[in-house]
């Protein structure tokens, strides 16, 4: 431990912060403090804390690793899908065994059965399981599922694209198909997950009916909490030591690293696949505090979003893609919420509903342009130290195609 | 001849005379046809009215469409001074009368005199279908189309003799031969004995069209039915096996359907006769709380079968007895079997002639989506290939060109000017926002082409969004000069439209155009001497960074072009070029980064392949996309530089 942290010296700080943070939204909620803090603001800073933990894993992919993925949030979707499959059977177990209970004579588990697969599929106008609901019915088999579906798709997908030396440019195109096919297919109504309606009602939780939202919600935004500083730990813990030192390595020189001998396929594999999971189980966590997922949560855009939130963070540095995802999304919600105030020009009023995209996509250019490091880059002027050159601080492709050693 | 000399005598006394009274003197043959047959025009009946109809087609006179005609629309009179029939209108009190002949004013009658004649709907029926057959012969064209309209729609066998007839006068070819065809499908359904039919049928088979397809099916149309044993004069036109042909379930329902057998007792069924019947909180000795159960239920059910109180199961062994003991089949509604099996067989020929059709359609169709791809792709193709960047707002170039073209159109009403002005302009347009692009973004990144393929995406967020605060969220129109409407249409099964083909045009211009700039020019040359090599052409006098910055330019002017041309047939939107961009991607990867022929290729590929797929699918096009990118996908695995592999920088090494 001391070891990791002598490596990493963010954690202590990033774990501390979190702490305060989380310390200071509880008393400041409604269920558990002064309430001063609305249950929907709550929310919606529980859902941000799964935004930055998804955003530190596609930092991993990304900015250690050197793979653009443009899937990930696809992946942040499939859990979301997985956990939503189990919420929306059980509540509509519930009900409609509270309807059924009236009935003469006591239901079989078939009629039951076909009762919940009319009520969840009324709106595509089927009324049959589809095979994908199989486990449906339990929460052990369906949090499985959070874990398995990205996982094994990430899997499959990773070895498909690496074994076959797909890189750059290309992979990044490649998994933008991906993510884009994936939104294709679960918007058809016959996917067997209600079409473009998406599964609804997730902020229910089934059984907790008399537990008021506002406790909920603080409830969800401490399991955020925790599962963001999981995983935190876990990826400073895999991106330090010997194979953070050749997931780097592959960032930086794909070719040297292999003609050292390490088999490069398997450690990018490893990384696609284990931040894969990741960012399901932040899904997973995610959209419960939504209440809502549809594929339009799924659709490419989404998934660049994401490597924009992690480029304006900082790249190559785990708190920096958490204070992108932090910052830009929070940002966002209060530009497109109508919070910020119209600026008046005299000739024209910008209204930032209208303008957020466009001062979003000309900053994110900026950034790149100008800032390279992202808003990480100000922790180096804080603590007036430099990381030493070995890492790279040129980023990712310049130091790779750079002819003479580091000038310092 | 003979009522017209007539006519002509009397005519001539009664001037010669000047006895008679006026309206007599406008005596005619038809006025006295209808004389012979008073008593059916004044108080026409559906039976009745078949004499005077066959007198009045056979008469062949010329105002008897016109007569029948306004008999329809109730504005024929009798005059009961005189008992004739005149046309009348009223005109304050009294009547405006017309000869029924000639349509000439023959002076007023006072309202009391007249009596109007009002044919019912059944009359009026009759009156319409003699009416299509004057109609058939009609001057007008637009006349002759409707009637043949309405006897395709509703064929019947009396039609056939006049719609003959009509085929000999008929001017228009292509009337011509619709009525040909239409007289040929009326003699396969109608005709007097089985080989005129069956040679009708014969001279079909050689027809691609609707009308044909459906005629024929209808001389085919089957009923499905059920018996002990196989009828033996019925014209069967297939046994369906229980299994094969159809499942067991429906093979019973349709036992329960001819009341063969007892219908089944479904789920449903059990539980409302179990809820029904409950007793002491038991159902047939079973307690209601154990009836969560279904072999409960099952066992209360019968309980309550053997008491007599429900009827009894039907088990599945049951089923399965009952379709075996009964054949099922179907049954041409049409008795002669020659008949139907020259009709299958003709049909079968139809079909597998429309089959090929189909095919030819569908490449005409993969063609023109194909040039579409092209025309947004060969862009990207060729700034990917020379710079090696990858430009994610190159759709927001479509996009901009597209609202080029509906900004022009409205400065310039005329369509045709528009377009003429929209093509350069857009070309413009999107050339000096490439430019600027290429200055002020793109040259800074060169070597990080992932920051590259960032930051010109949130160039593209910006522009959509400014697209959206300028053009609104609401689709705008780009309208295609009258020229470009409508479609050339080979038959029924084969046809493009006009659109589609300009669009295949300006593809091959543009293939054409680029692949001269690029063999054949100094611009042309030192692109392809940057595209192997930028180093050394740098030391060979040429500045790479002009070269990135005109290629850049080119494949965005032609991305705004291609805007143009999609705007034309799909709507402008601020989203549209984002529905492009992954098509586009798609294309250039599978065909080969930096190269004309492998973008060419990619489009063909795809287009045709999307094609194919929802061909196979064609509810679906969504799934069609999804089985196109996963392919695509697979397809990389094989050939991982794409369909035309090029070497130097652009691959990506």
């Amino acid at each position: 431990m001391r070891e990791l942290v002598r490596s990493n010296p963010s954690i202590p700080w990033f774990l501390g912060i979190l702490a305060a943070f989380c310390l200071g939204v509880t008393f400041l909620a409604e269920a558990t403090g002064t309430g001063a803090l609305s249950t929907s603001f709550v929310k919606t800073l529980g859902r941000t804390l799964c935004l930055c933990l998804v955003a530190i894993a596609m930092d991993v992919v990304w900015g250690y690793c050197g793979i653009l993925s443009l899937g990930h949030m696809a992946f942040f979707g499939l859990g979301g899908y997985a956990i939503g499959m189990w919420l929306m059977y059980a509540r509509t177990e519930l009900i409609v065994a509270e309807s059924l209970a009236n009935a003469p004579i006591p239901p079989t588990p078939q009629e039951v059965e076909d009762a919940i697969a009319s009520q969840i599929f009324g709106v595509v106008g089927a009324s049959d399981f589809p095979a994908i609901w199989a486990f449906a019915d339990s929460f052990v088999l369906q949090m499985a599922m959070v874990v398995l579906v990205p996982g094994l798709l990430a899997l499959v997908f990773g070895w498909l694209a690496f074994r076959s030396r797909v890189t750059g440019v290309y992979l990044s195109i490649l998994t933008q198909a991906m993510t884009l096919a994936l939104s294709l297919y679960l918007f058809q109504n016959d996917s067997g997950l209600r079409g473009n309606n998406g599964l609804s009602g997730l902020q229910n939780l089934p059984g907790l009916g008399a537990v008021p939202q506002s406790v909920v919600s603080i409830a969800f935004f401490w399991a955020s909490a925790l599962a963001l500083a999981a995983g935190y730990l876990a990826f400073a813990w895999a991106v330090s030591g010997k194979m953070g030192s050749v997931v780097r390595g592959i960032r930086d020189n794909e070719a040297r690293v292999r003609f050292l001998g390490y088999h490069v396929e398997s450690f990018k594999l490893f990384v696609f696949t284990l931040t894969a999971i990741v960012s399901g189980l932040a899904g997973a966590l995610y959209y419960p505090q939504a209440g809502i997922i549809n594929p339009a949560e799924i659709a490419p855009i989404a998934s660049i979003y994401l490597a924009v939130w992690v480029a304006i963070g900082g790249r190559g540095r785990l708190y920096g893609a958490a204070i992108g995802a932090a910052l830009v999304s929070l940002l966002s919600s209060w530009f497109t919420g109508g919070g910020a105030p119209d600026i008046d020009l005299g000739f024209y009023e910008i209204q930032w509903t209208d303008w957020w995209l466009v001062l979003l996509g000309v900053s994110f250019v900026a950034v790149t342009l100008y800032a390279p490091k992202g808003i990480g880059g100000l922790v180096d002027l804080i603590a007036e130290r430099r990381r030493p050159a070995r890492t790279g601080d040129l980023g990712p492709d310049t130091s790779a195609l750079r002819k003479t050693e580091a000038a310092e | 001849m003979l009522p017209k000399l007539r006519a002509l005598i009397l005519a001539a006394s009664a001037l010669l005379l000047c006895l008679a009274p006026a309206a007599h003197a406008q005596d005619s043959a038809l006025q006295d046809l209808l004389q012979t047959h008073a008593e059916e025009v004044a108080d026409p009946g559906r039976r009745s009215v078949g004499a005077l109809m066959d007198d009045l087609a056979a008469s062949d006179l010329p105002g008897v469409a016109r007569f029948l005609e306004r008999w329809a629309d109730k504005k024929v009179y009798l005059n009961k001074e005189d008992g004739r029939f005149y046309y009348g209108e009223t005109e304050d009190g009294s009547f405006a009368l017309r000869d029924i002949a000639s349509d000439e004013p023959v002076g007023t009658a006072p309202a009391a005199a007249m009596e109007e004649i009002r044919p019912n709907g059944g009359v009026r029926r009759v009156i319409s279908g003699a009416l299509v057959e004057f109609q058939l012969s009609d001057p007008d064209r637009a006349a002759r189309v409707d009637a043949l309209d309405s006897i395709s729609r509703r064929p019947t066998a009396d039609q056939l003799g006049p719609l003959r007839e009509s085929i000999e006068g008929e001017p228009d070819p292509a009337l011509k031969a619709r009525k040909e065809r239409l007289a040929n499908l009326m003699t396969a359904r109608f005709g007097a004995d089985t080989e005129t039919r069956v040679a009708a049928i014969e001279r079909l088979s050689g027809a691609v069209d609707l009308e044909t397809r459906a005629g024929l099916s209808r001389i085919l149309s089957a009923e499905s039915g059920v018996a002990p044993d196989l009828p033996a004069d019925a014209n069967i036109a297939r046994e369906l096996e229980v299994g094969d042909d159809l499942t067991e379930a429906d093979a019973y329902a349709r036992l329960v359907g001819a009341d063969l057998a007892a219908p089944l007792v479904t789920n449903a069924d059990i539980r409302d006769a179990l809820a029904a019947n409950i007793e002491d909180g038991a159902v047939g000795g079973v307690p209601v709380a154990e009836l969560s159960d279904p072999e409960a239920r099952t066992r209360a059910y019968a309980a309550l079968a053997e008491a007599g109180t429900v009827p009894p199961l039907v088990t599945p062994e049951e089923q399965a007895q009952a379709a075996r003991a009964h054949v099922f089949y179907e049954v041409y509604d049409e008795p002669n079997p020659a008949v139907t099996d020259a009709a299958s067989a003709a049909l079968s020929e139809v079909e597998a002639r429309v089959a090929r059709h189909q095919v030819l359609d569908l490449g005409l169709d993969a063609v023109s989506l194909a040039s579409i791809y092209f025309l947004a792709a060969i862009g990207l193709a060729i700034t990917f290939g020379v710079m090696g960047v990858i430009n994610m707002a190159h759709g927001e170039f479509i996009m901009m060109g597209a609202y080029t073209g509906y900004v022009v159109q409205q400065v310039i009403p005329n369509y045709t000017a528009s377009l003429i002005v929209a093509l350069p302009l857009a070309f413009l347009v999107a050339f000096a926002a490439g430019v600027a692009l290429e200055r002020l973004v793109i040259r800074h990144l060169y070597h990080r082409p992932l920051e590259t393929l960032l930051a010109t995406f949130g160039i593209s967020i910006a522009l959509q969004q400014l697209a959206k605060n300028i053009f609104g969220t609401q689709a705008r129109p780009l309208t295609a000069p009258s020229w470009l409407d409508g479609a050339w249409v080979m038959n029924d099964v084969v046809g493009i439209a006009n659109i589609r083909i300009a669009i295949f045009v300006l593809a091959l211009i543009f293939l054409a155009l680029l692949l001269f700039i690029l063999k054949r020019t100094r611009l042309g040359l030192e692109v392809r001497a940057v595209t192997q090599n930028p180093g050394m052409a740098g030391s060979m006098g040429i500045d790479p960074g002009r070269i990135n910055m005109m290629t850049f330019g080119l494949g965005s002017g032609i991305a705004g072009v291609a805007g143009v041309a999609i705007g034309l047939y799909a709507q402008v939107t601020s989203e549209m070029g984002s529905a492009y961009i992954v098509q586009s991607f798609m294309t250039v990867v599978v065909g080969g980064v930096g190269n004309v022929w492998g973008t060419l290729a990619g489009a063909t590929l795809i287009g045709g392949l999307q094609k194919g797929i929802e061909w196979f699918n064609p509810s679906n096009t969504l799934a069609a996309q999804t089985y196109m990118i996963l392919f695509i996908i697979l397809f990389i695995q094989v050939r991982p530089k794409g369909i035309v592999a090029l070497k130097g920088r652009a691959a990506g090494d």
